[in-house]
């Protein structure tokens, strides 16, 4: 071991560019563990601000889903004492996702709902319309569903949503003039600050209000039963939307914590092994060094 | 109640909105301040056709800027 060791050091200069084999990819090595070791250090700090700036919204985003799911709730009365008649044949879905990511799983979890509440019913028409709100539904709905897809929204959920983001929303639907017999809301339901799952609101339409029999009890103008019917689809579609924002925010909150939480065990490993390495670096060194130099003295005495 | 014109015009989302607008004009300066926020809306939205998107068009397009982006 000694004579190779020799042989290979007589010719040979220790530096970055290295002759000798060894000593070069060891550096190769460091210098690539010295660049990745940065650059993940550099993602925690991103993560974890993420992850502080997610906490903060959060307490506002809930403040505002609670009492914004109260209009919501203001609906349920309206609609329980006059449940509709006959089953909808062609539902007009409404998802309600955001334009951002880096929350975890909250656009696909409603996506997947939809397609799934599509394929669960059985006598639903195959060309039910669909609207998005938010680019990031949008993409993965327009791969699987692109016939359906007729009309979408983004600009929402920046800040917290407000009632004349829903208010505009329900104009435009009505506006376009899509057929339908009622209307399915897919949004994500806040069940607690770590999780949370797709749910359906459904929104009864003038038409099928009109032939409720328990709708006759209230003895309404139709002039009135079309107001109730598109402020009912306001109302709904921002409770599912404050409700849906703060989903995303603790969403967004918990996937930042996992990635920073991955990134600093990562650079704890990565830091060892960068240690490990420059120590055998300079080990070597030290060994060639010595090497080299109690040859020279051996030859000195001998000669 | 039933001679109202507005019916012809707009939907009750968009009268309630209009209402909503005045109330919040006619507020005092700090109260207004705060209220505002709660009357903003930067909604853009595009019509589909065949799994095709049309242009991106602003409903209320924002000062100074040109409306729409084609995507």
């Amino acid at each position: 071991m000694l004579a190779r060791r020799t042989l290979a050091c007589v010719g040979s200069q220790p530096s970055v560019l290295g002759a000798a084999p060894t000593n070069a990819r060891n550096m190769a090595t460091l210098r690539e563990l010295e660049l990745r070791l940065k650059s993940v250090r550099n993602i925690e700090k991103i993560t974890k601000s993420m992850k502080m700036i997610a906490s903060t919204k959060l307490n506002k985003a809930q403040r505002a889903m609670n009492s914004g799911k109260q209009y919501g709730a203001a609906n349920a009365e309206l609609f329980q004492n006059s449940p509709s008649e006959e089953p909808a044949k062609r539902k007009l879905f409404v998802v309600v996702s955001s334009d951002k990511g880096l929350c975890g799983g909250v656009h696909s979890s409603v996506s997947k709902a939809t397609r799934r509440v599509m394929a669960e019913q059985k006598d639903l028409d195959p060309e039910s319309p669909v609207m998005v709100i938010g680019d990031k539904s949008k993409a993965q709905l327009s791969r699987v569903l692109p016939k359906n897809m007729t009309l979408s929204f983004n600009q929402i959920g920046r800040d917290v949503p407000t009632f004349a983001d829903a208010a505009g929303v329900t104009d435009l639907i009505l506006k376009s003039g899509v057929e339908y017999d009622s209307i399915t809301i897919v949004y994500n339901k806040f069940v607690s600050a770590i999780s949370y799952e797709a749910a359906t609101i459904d929104v009864v339409t003038e038409n099928a209000l009109k032939a409720s029999s328990g709708f006759k009890a209230y003895e309404m103008e139709d002039d009135v039963t079309k107001d109730v019917a598109e402020f009912a689809l306001a109302n709904a579609i921002y409770a599912a939307l404050v409700e849906g924002h703060a989903c995303e925010i603790s969403a967004r909150r918990n996937a930042m914590d996992n990635a920073s939480k991955n990134a600093s065990d990562m650079i704890n490993s990565l830091q060892l092994q960068y240690n490990r390495g420059r120590q055998a670096a300079i080990t070597n060194e030290l060994v060639d060094i010595i090497t080299g130099a109690f040859h020279l003295v051996i030859s000195d005495i001998l000669h | 109640m039933s001679s109202a014109t507005w019916r012809s015009h707009f939907t009750f989302n968009r009268y309630s909105q209009i209402c909503a607008r005045a109330l919040r004009q006619s507020l005092k300066e700090s109260e207004r301040v705060k209220a505002e926020k709660r009357g903003l809306t930067a909604l853009r939205y595009q019509h589909w056709e065949n799994g095709q998107g049309g242009e991106q068009v602003y409903l209320v397009p924002p000062e100074g800027k040109a409306a729409a982006g084609a995507k």
